[in-house]
Order: C-alpha cells, then structure tokens, then sequence
C-alpha cells in the first residue's frame, strides 16, 4: 500500500487517541504490524488503539459514501459534506432537556437533512465544511436522514473540499405535472389542475409589508392542499382552474400551493369531480402522506397499536392551557386547573405509523362516555389514569379510520383527528377475491 | 428525525425461518430481524391463539413463557420482571384465547450458527375473532407483497433498492430484500406462496368444512361403497397388523405398524385416517401413549 493511502488511517489512529501518540510514532507501528507481521489494515488499526490504550471502537468501520448513496440504514457511514443549514432545537430525551441540531448537508452529488443529537459535542456552523464520522442513518418518507449520534464525530475540512453544484440545494427541477397528494415542500414549477373548496381574502404582512393574499382548500381526485394565491386571478369557490408555475411550501409538515402574479390560470371545460365529491376525505395509506409531508383532510386506516402516555383524564392550566401535573402549571404555578379528556394513539398500517390526535369531543364520542363521567370514575378509582386504561382496553389492536389534518415533525406525522370511528372490515368476500386470483395465476 | 418502527405484519412461519440480524450499533440504531422474505422487523404486530402461558421464572422474578398460533407456525413470546404490565396481563390469560401483541423481535442464538427468534410483549390484550380474521387477511398480503418484491428482485440482472423502488416496493422492503437475498440461497417462494393460499382458505368458511369431511363423500356419491369397502378391508388390515405386533399383550408400537403397514401399501396418512376410525369404533385403544392394543 502506498504511504499516501495509509495517511488517512494515520490520522484516524490520531484522532481516536485523542492526540496522545505523535504521527511519526503511528506511521512506525503501522509499518510493522502491516508490513512484518501481514495482518489486514483493520486489524493493525485496532491493535495499534489497543496498545495505546484507545478504544478501538471509535475506529471508523463505515466507508465514505457520496450523499446520493446513502441507503436507509446505514450502521456507521463517514460523510464528506457542506452544512447548508443549521437551525438548533431544545428537546427532551427521556425526561432530560438536550439541544440538538437539524438541518440539510449537501455534496456535489446531493443534499440529505440531518440530525445532531448533541449540539454542545457536535457544534456545526452554516457554511462549514466537515467530514462527518460514524454517522447512521434512518429512514423518513422513504428517504434516509443522516444522524449524528453518540459514536460520530466532526473533522473541519477545508472549504474547497466540496463544491456544491450551481444553486444547490434549492436547485429542484420543475416539477411539471403534479397531482395533489404527490406535492412535496420545495416543488417547484408545478402545473396542476385542481377544483376551489373554499376561498377567502386576507391581508398579511410579509417581511413587513402588507400584503393580500387569497388562501383557502383546492382539490382533484387524489386529495385536498391548502392555498395561497399572492395575486387576484377572481378565484371563486368552485372554479375548475389549471394553474401553471406553481410552488410548493410546507407548513409543518403540511405542501401548501403557492402561485402568484408570475403564475398562469386557466379555466379548462373538461369532465371533473364536483365539489360535493372531492369535499369527501380522500382515503390514503400512511405511507403516501409521509412522502409528502403531511396533508389536508386525509382518511387514514390503521390499527391502534399504542394509546400513549397522556392520553385519557388530564388538566389543564387555565391561563395557557398547558397540560398541569398535580395543579402546578410550569409557567403560572399553582392554578386551579380545568379537567379535559384527550387521546393520543399510534395507528399503524404494517408499512408506517403515525400518532391520532383527539380532543375531547372525540375521545367522548369514541369512548361512548362524558368528560363528567370520567372523572367520576377517576374520583371513585382514585386515580385518574383509569381513564387511559380504559381507552388503552378499548382501542388497543382495533382497526380504525381516522379523519383529519396531518402535520409532522422530527417526532412523525400527527393527525388531529376531526372524524374517527372503530371499524372491523369484513373479511371472507376479500380473501375470496384474493384466493381466486391466487389460484387462477398458479 | 426520531421515527417509530413500524409493526410489521408477518405469519410464524416466515418470522421462525429467519437467520439474519442486524444489530444496531449506534445508540440509537435499532436492530432487524432480516426475514426470508425481506422484512426488516424491529417491532411486529400478531394476532392469533394463545395455547399455553407459563411462569417459568419465580413469583419474585417471574419470566411468563406463551405460544401464540396462526395458520402457519407458532410465535413464541416471553417476558420478565422489565415488562411487569405484560407480564401480570400474562398470568392473568387462560388458554386458548385470541390474543393481540405488539412486541419487539427477540433473537437467542445457543451455539454459532443457530438463531432463535422470538417477541418481547410490549402490549398484549384478549380480542376477538374477528380481529384474529383481518389480522390473518393484512398478513396474506402483506407477505404477498414480499413475495413479489423477492421475485421482482430475482428477475433483475443487478437487483437494487433503486429499482426496486422504481418497480412501486416500498423503500423499507427494498432494502431488506436486498438483504435477504444473499442470505437465504435457494428460497422457496411456492411455499411461501401455498402458506398464503391455506391461510386465506382458513378465512373462508366452505374450506373449514371440507378440511373436516372427506371429500370423497361429497363428491362421488357413486363410488361411496366401493371407498368404504376398501376402508373396511384396509381396517381389517390394521387390525391384523396390530394383533401381530402386539406379542407382550402391551400394545403395538405405533412406529412398527406404520412399517409394517407401509409393506401392505397403506401410506402413514391413510394408516392415521384408519386408526382414528377403529379408535372412533372402539375396536382398538391406546393404553399407553404410542402403543394400540385391540379391545
């Protein structure tokens, strides 16, 4: 092997050793145990850790990779990238405040969102340039996300070391024809035929300048999306419009269309839903909308698989409607906290999953029993999480069909539900149906 | 992005014949059970019938034991003093009963080479039948998906999650057939496919009746008495052959009469149908289990 591949390992040794051990010391080991006693490069970079009393653990055992090939579930993967964004986020990670760090890395081939579990460890800035080390990744939407978590590390590059194609990474292709359930965030270029729902005018200030918009719901045969329309084509509620030069943004999680005065509108006369069909919600599996995000007015089937902790009897603050523990509010101290019943479930399909959000109306019609009755029944309990187990009893394995809007973030796709009913589907007449096609190819 | 796993929908059958693990090396990188199909299962969601729940451990550090069958195999799920909620759930079932569990795959590997799986509850709850049917129904195609997204594989010159996914398979499955496939060599798909079939006739009532009566009553009326008379005279046979085998007046050992019968043409199958009569007519019984004596 010549000397200049080995320098890289040299340096890695380096760096696992924390700088103890001096290169010149390393390139010397490295010869002997390569070189005298022929074990495989692997196994001379673990042993020279060992000895000086590393841990061979840190060693990277991933290859790099370009963006582009990253697969879904990438064990340990070095990445050589330009951090594109960086926006910084408090979480909790079993009950402990931790700051972390979100945001997209881009290379010549690609740009990837990432996540930094530990932002005091890991502190990456807009602009820099790094080669990211034992990274893994995970899958989202069907996409990988790159993390950093407690086994990666950062080495500054220089800045020349990536060069980012022309205007990346909102460098998207016109997306031409889109139906409404593929908008994704960041399309742009999109032509796309849709019926108006629902329209109003508003007025809104952007980066302080007021302006109208008209927003409102459109629709085609796949789905409904929300709108802003940042020009007055005379939309009314009803139209049939072909709109052309569209884009699309997301507002947590949910594609928005947006079009303004650079956009064309046309009122095309051809055969198309009415507004009382599309006003239905659009059936779609759980999969499809993390594709895209999230959605409007979407029917999801599932089975309950989990009803969460905080779902049932709680209370709430009467000042900012905060969820109390023991009528403390975290903001405004002792309160005199207002019961509210609410359900939080995770639905899942076999394919993805996603949580159900009901409030109280909801959790009253699907449970069958009243705010009041529930805390009877927790004052004659006792406790007040009898009421989860009782909803947890209810709901736990049934098939469900939940109604509502889905938003998402780094936690997955939220529904609030608006609709939900327990529905057991029959099941002979489509194994039949199945059967028969089964047998009739063998 | 903190994602949950997905609860995938497998029968026993394909869950029991996976070897391949994946294990999760980053703190947070959770660990797959590869199956023969290309399931990438963490989590899995079951239904079926709860036939036997033990306490293997102590009433202090109890470890519950349960077999859970579907029409395929039998899932074997545990769980200890780290999962008390299903583990005082456990004690409380008395089989059989239809069961649903949503639980994290298990492996156990006793010696190099071997792995077990099982699932470690994180939820279980007594359903209905009706949940067990539908179950029973997204598993069929669930595994049929596979089954295509395994074929489609095997038709490419140089398979790969890309055009997997081009094909219309989800990404998640895509990668874990192209997992599976170096793997698990000369994978029998048909059977796959025939354990999809039975168990899709499993949900259809006609087939449940005719897996009980033999078809040749219901078919050929004519041919009825030439079949019994054959039964009748194989039975005698039987009952030879017991008497012959039985020289201490202890029983004939049942794996010396299936010799003996298969000499006389009778096949294992049909020598089980011929004794199960004679046993229903009280001319033989079985005085110690694997032994038949003459009455």
């Amino acid at each position: 092997m010549e000397k200049e591949d080995l320098a890289p390992h040299v340096s890695e040794i380096a760096r696992v050793l924390g700088g103890k051990v001096e290169e010149s010391e390393i390139w010397k080991e490295l010869d002997t145990y390569l070189n005298h006693y022929r074990v495989s490069l692997e196994t001379a970079k673990r042993g020279i850790v060992k000895k000086f009393g590393g841990d061979p653990g840190a060693l990277t055992r991933g290859v790099r990779k370009p963006i582009q090939q990253l697969g879904l579930n990438e064990q340990s993967v070095d990445i050589l990238a330009r951090v594109v964004t960086v926006n910084p986020k408090d979480i909790e990670v079993d009950g402990k405040p931790k700051s972390i760090l979100y945001g997209i890395l881009g290379d010549e081939s690609g740009t990837i969102p990432y996540t930094a579990w530990d932002a005091d460890r890991l502190p990456l800035q807009k602009g820099d340039v790094v080669l990211i080390r034992n990274a893994y990744t995970k899958e989202w939407g069907g996409q990988p996300q790159v993390n950093l978590g407690s086994r990666a590390s950062i080495e500054p590059q220089p800045a020349d070391a990536v060069k980012l194609p022309e205007g990346a990474p909102r460098a998207f292709p016109d997306a031409g024809e889109v139906k409404v359930s593929q908008m994704r965030e960041n399309m742009g270029g999109v032509t796309t035929t849709a019926r108006v729902l629902s329209i109003e005018k508003r007025e809104v200030e952007v980066s302080g300048e007021k302006r109208i918009v008209f927003s409102g719901v459109m629709a085609d045969e796949t789905g409904k999306v929300q709108f802003s329309a940042w020009y007055d084509f005379e939309l009314k509620q009803n139209d049939l419009i072909t709109i052309r030069g569209a884009y699309v943004r997301s507002w947590r999680g949910i594609p928005q269309l947006n079009f303004g005065e650079r956009s064309q509108v046309t009122r095309p006369s051809i055969k198309f839903p009415t507004g009382a069909e599309l006003a239905k919600a659009k059936a779609r599996s759980i999969e499809d909308v993390e594709k895209v995000g999230g959605g409007v007015d979407v029917l999801v089937s599932g089975i309950v698989v989990e009803v969460r902790k905080g779902s049932g009897l709680i209370f709430r603050c009467p000042e900012c409607n905060r969820v109390v523990q023991k009528n403390a509010c975290r903001v405004h101290g002792n309160v005199q906290a207002s019961p509210d019943l609410r359900i939080k479930a995770v639905v899942d399909d076999g394919y993805a999953t996603m949580t159900a959000v009901m409030n109280r109306k909801m959790t009253e019609s699907i449970m069958g029993t009243t705010l009041e009755d529930s805390l009877r029944l927790a004052k004659e309990a006792m406790n007040p999480d009898v009421i989860r187990e009782r909803i947890d009893e209810k709901l736990f394995a049934q098939p469900v069909e939940v109604t509502g809007n889905v938003t998402s973030d780094e936690y997955g796709l939220m529904m609030i539900v608006s609709d939900a009913k327990i529905s057991v589907p029959e099941v002979r007449g489509e194994a039949s149906n199945l059967l028969a096609k089964l047998e009739g190819s063998s | 992005m903190i994602t949950r796993e997905v609860a995938w929908r497998v029968f026993a059958a394909e869950y029991n014949s996976s070897s391949m693990e994946m294990k999760g090396e980053e703190e947070r990188a959770p660990s797959y059970i590869i199956t023969p199909l290309g399931a990438m299962v963490n989590r899995l969601f079951v239904v079926g019938v709860m036939t036997d729940v033990e306490n293997m451990g102590t009433t202090e550090e109890p470890l519950w034991r349960g077999r859970i069958s579907d029409p395929t195999g039998t899932f074997y799920i545990s769980a200890g003093q780290y999962q008390p909620e299903v583990a005082l759930a456990m004690s409380k079932i008395t089989p059989p009963v239809f069961i649903a569990v949503v639980g994290k795959s298990r492996t156990y590997s006793p010696e190099e080479g071997t792995m077990y799986v099982s699932i470690r509850p994180e939820r279980i709850a007594v359903v209905d039948e009706k949940i067990r049917d539908h179950w029973v129904l997204e598993t069929c195609k669930s595994t049929l998906e596979r089954i295509a997204a395994v074929e489609d594989a095997l038709e490419m010159e140089s398979p790969s999650v890309e055009e997997l996914v081009k094909l219309g398979h989800g990404k998640m499955l895509a990668e874990g057939v192209m997992k599976s496939l170096p793997h698990y060599q000369g994978l029998e798909l048909d059977r796959y496919r025939t354990m999809v079939i039975d168990a899709l006739k499993y949900l259809i009532p006609e087939y449940r009746i005719e897996a009980e009566v033999p078809e040749k009553v219901t078919e050929a009326p004519e041919e009825i008495e030439d079949e019994e008379k054959e039964d009748v005279d194989n039975e005698e046979k039987v009952l030879g052959i017991v008497d012959k085998l039985d020289k201490k007046g202890k029983g004939a050992p049942w794996d010396d009469i299936v010799e003996e019968a298969g000499k006389s043409g009778i096949s294992k199958s049909e020598l089980e149908e011929l004794t199960n009569s004679l046993l229903d007519k009280g001319l033989i019984y079985e005085p110690v289990l694997g032994k038949m004596k003459r009455i």
